[in-house]
């Protein structure tokens, strides 16, 4: 946009600059054209004034002023001759003689109005006439002090090597002024052309700025004054993602500053917040608001600095902790959480790599908020804890190489020890032929589109045993795939498919986050049951326990967690927890699974503690089969 | 924007005024070396379009009788017969009043021409200064 305007404001000028030069272009055409004109006129006059001289040379010997004092009918016979060069052009003829105290006097005059007495003195540039009267050369006098006269033609009458007269022609004002109206109706029209011109691009620069403006009131939030999603929607098309860094950026608790202070507060503080993040960026850096409290930072990184975008990341997370947002006497202290995908070109596509910086925004969040977690920096921490983490690459060629399968664990009943169901577990196969369990590879993928592609293959697997078997198996997900919104479509779309085999299916939420049944996630939970789907909370009872969902949560099952169960032989306080959990679930009238069941000991126990199934290796190891129930 | 076009309509007037101005500042010097110690000068003018004229000259007061005036400002020829100082704006006029025109102001080839008559400047015991002394003639 910058760039159209740059090229509107130099044709602008360009045009202007045409208008200016064409229109002292006229002007200079007419100086020459005046100039032209009046050396023919002066010619001219040169030819009078030698004619004249010579017819007065002719009647006077010598002492002009003497003769004409005496000799009237001279003077009139001289001044008719005068009076016939008279004309339009020339205004006045007359000749004037130079008194004993230097003033000029008329001695002739061929003017019929305004005519000047013999000896009556005229006031004239004294200095200009002297020079003609010295020198006895003719010269041409402008006479730019005076309106009513252009110039004059000033000759010198000389007897006798003496200078007795000076013979004067003025030029009518009319003459230059004459050129001046012959061109000036052409000059009108280049007037009126360029001031069409003017108005037009005039008007063309109006409408331009007002669609700049409107372009632009379209493409910035009006709240933060930084660019919203139509600004993204259009950047996502032409931007070189090789040449910056992305980063996703939100508020932490926003929501609460909302509740407690108010929106006006809330406002107040996305705006600060913004202008904040503005001023850590440079000009070639683009910030979006993203969503509510979320921004977008596109970091300029031609020079390929890696660790470019995490700076600044620090500086705008420090910046914004150190700053004190002041409205209506609060004093509100707020932090960021930061995700940076640091090699956005190592994506397919731009949308993956906003995806992959909002998994690391995800990861902040995760890790405890106020903080900055770059993709590649993650991805190195990952690899020192344990290089046996695959890469994202791999797995993703291992799902599009079809490499992906599932285990099952059999559930069995706690009163008639019998098969009821099964648990479906992930595994990848290597290049080399071996299993790969799920530790080393859902972590990488978690958040991004792969991990969507991944559960609809599992589905799919499920759904198919299913279809096969008519048995009941489970599988897990996690909390935030109910919430997302591709993961969640993509559950219905797999349930709308296979309809008459949800009821089926067992869905088991992985507890390893904070249990926040909130109206959208209960909403959604209830869309699932709809198609008969069972929900069970896996590993129940430590971590992130929180007993307040059993309120809002239609939950049918859940499992206990493997660390209580597994010590139950040995640790009392196990065992009481346990026992605790399986009266609560009764009184609620949710059934009960009991895994990491790797004893005969431990059998005994929870099925004399009252769990509905069990599950564990002592039972039965997952296998690549059903086993025939 | 406003002020520019303002200034463009005015602009033929304010060249008017500028040749106005021209001759109102000559007739003040004339007035001026003429009457040096005279705060207000009343002046008698044969034509009553030259009264708001002569009232923007500095030092001047039009009159309505020739007997209060201290100088008489004439632009025509008449059969006036006192003797008041005149001042007149033609150079045949200056002959018409040759016993009492002490100065006259006129255009001629169009140039301005001052004059003097010094046998009245001595008539009417006028002094001039060294500056105006280049216009008065001895006799016409």
């Amino acid at each position: 946009m910058k760039h159209l305007l740059k090229i509107y404001v130099t044709i602008f000028l360009f045009i202007i600059g045409s208008i200016v030069y064409l229109y002292f272009s006229i002007d200079n055409t007419q100086n020459k054209l005046s100039k032209n004109v009046s050396s023919l006129f002066i010619t001219k006059a040169e030819e009078f004034a030698k004619n004249i001289k010579g017819k007065i040379e002719n009647e006077v010997q010598s002492d002009i002023v003497t003769t004409l004092r005496q000799n009237t009918q001279l003077r009139e016979k001289l001044e008719t001759m005068l009076y016939a060069v008279t004309t339009d052009s020339y205004k006045y003829v007359y000749v004037l003689y130079k008194d004993k105290n230097g003033e000029y006097r008329y001695l002739l005059d061929g003017s019929t109005q305004d005519k000047g007495e013999f000896g009556e003195k005229l006031n004239v540039d004294s200095q200009q006439w002297d020079k003609v009267f010295t020198t006895q050369k003719s010269d041409l006098l402008v006479q730019d002090k005076l309106d009513s006269l252009w110039v004059t033609y000033l000759s010198p009458i000389v007897l006798k090597d003496k200078t007795e007269a000076i013979l004067a022609i003025d030029f009518s004002p009319e003459l230059p002024n004459n050129v001046k109206k012959a061109l000036k109706p052409l000059k009108n029209i280049f007037i009126y052309i360029f001031i069409s011109i003017f108005l037009i691009l005039l008007l063309l620069l109006y409408q331009t700025i007002l669609n700049i403006r409107t372009k632009k009131d379209s493409i910035t939030d009006q709240l933060t004054e930084v660019y919203n999603r139509n600004y993204l929607r259009d950047l996502l098309k032409t931007i070189n993602i090789n040449h910056y860094q992305i980063m996703m950026l939100d508020i932490d608790y926003f929501k609460k500053v909302n509740d407690s202070y108010g929106h006006k507060t809330g406002d107040y503080v996305l705006k600060n917040v913004a202008s904040r993040i503005k001023k850590e960026i440079r000009e070639q850096d683009i910030l979006i608001r993203f969503g509510g409290e979320e921004f977008l930072l596109f970091i300029y990184n031609k020079g390929a600095i890696t660790k470019q975008a995490y700076n600044i990341g620090e500086r705008i997370k420090q910046g914004i902790s150190d700053t004190k947002f002041l409205y209506d006497d609060n004093s509100i202290y707020i932090t960021i959480s930061i995700g940076i995908s640091a090699t956005p070109g190592h994506f397919k596509t731009i949308t993956e790599a906003i995806k992959a910086a909002d998994s690391m925004l995800y990861i902040a969040k995760t890790e405890g908020r106020n903080q900055v977690i770059c993709d590649n920096q993650w991805d190195s921490k990952r690899s020192k804890n344990s290089e046996n983490i695959f890469h994202i690459a791999e797995i993703k060629e291992a799902i599009e190489e079809d490499r992906l399968l599932c285990y099952y664990q059999p559930i069995f009943s706690a009163k008639s020890h019998a098969i009821c169901k099964y648990e479906a577990l992930v595994r990848l196969v290597d290049k080399e032929g071996k299993i790969v369990l799920p530790w080393r590879f859902i972590e990488t993928i978690l958040h991004t589109n792969i991990y969507i592609q991944m559960t609809k293959k599992i589905l799919d697997i499920v759904f198919k045993n299913i279809a096969k078997h008519k048995v009941e198996i489970s599988v897990n997900l996690n909390f935030s795939d109910i919430l997302n919104q591709d993961t969640f479509a993509l559950i219905i779309s797999e349930l709308e498919e296979n309809t008459e085999l949800a009821s089926w299916l067992t869905i088991e939420l992985l507890e390893y986050e904070v249990l926040e049944a909130g109206e959208s996630f209960t909403k959604n939970i209830n869309q699932i049951r709809a198609y008969g789907v069972k929900i069970a909370i896996d590993d129940f009872g430590t971590g992130f326990a929180n007993y307040t969902v059993f309120h809002t949560l239609p939950i049918d099952i859940i499992k206990i967690d493997g660390s209580l169960i597994k010590n139950i032989d040995t640790s009392e306080v196990s065992k009481k927890i346990v026992k605790s959990l399986l009266l609560l679930m009764q009184e609620l009238e949710i059934e009960t699974v009991a895994e990491f069941v790797h004893s005969q000991e431990v059998l005994d126990i929870v099925t004399d503690l009252g769990a509905t199934y069990l599950q564990g290796f002592h039972l039965a190891e997952p296998m690549p089969d059903l086993l025939k129930i | 924007m406003k002020k520019l076009l303002m200034l463009l309509l005015f602009l033929p007037l304010l060249l008017t005024a500028s040749q106005k101005e021209y001759e109102i500042k000559i007739l003040f010097a004339i007035t001026d070396a003429l009457f040096p110690n005279t705060k207000v000068v009343k002046v008698w003018t044969d034509t009553a379009d030259n009264n708001l004229f002569l009232q923007d000259i500095k030092k001047i007061q039009t009159v309505n009788s020739m007997r209060e005036a201290d100088i008489l400002f004439l632009t025509k020829k008449s059969d006036i017969q006192n003797d008041k100082m005149k001042f007149v704006t033609s150079y045949k006029l200056l002959k018409h009043y040759k016993k009492s025109a002490i100065a006259g102001f006129y255009w001629k080839k169009g140039r301005p021409n001052i004059l003097f008559i010094k046998k009245n400047l001595l008539k009417y015991k006028k002094k001039l200064p060294n500056s105006m002394s280049k216009y008065i003639e001895d006799e016409l």
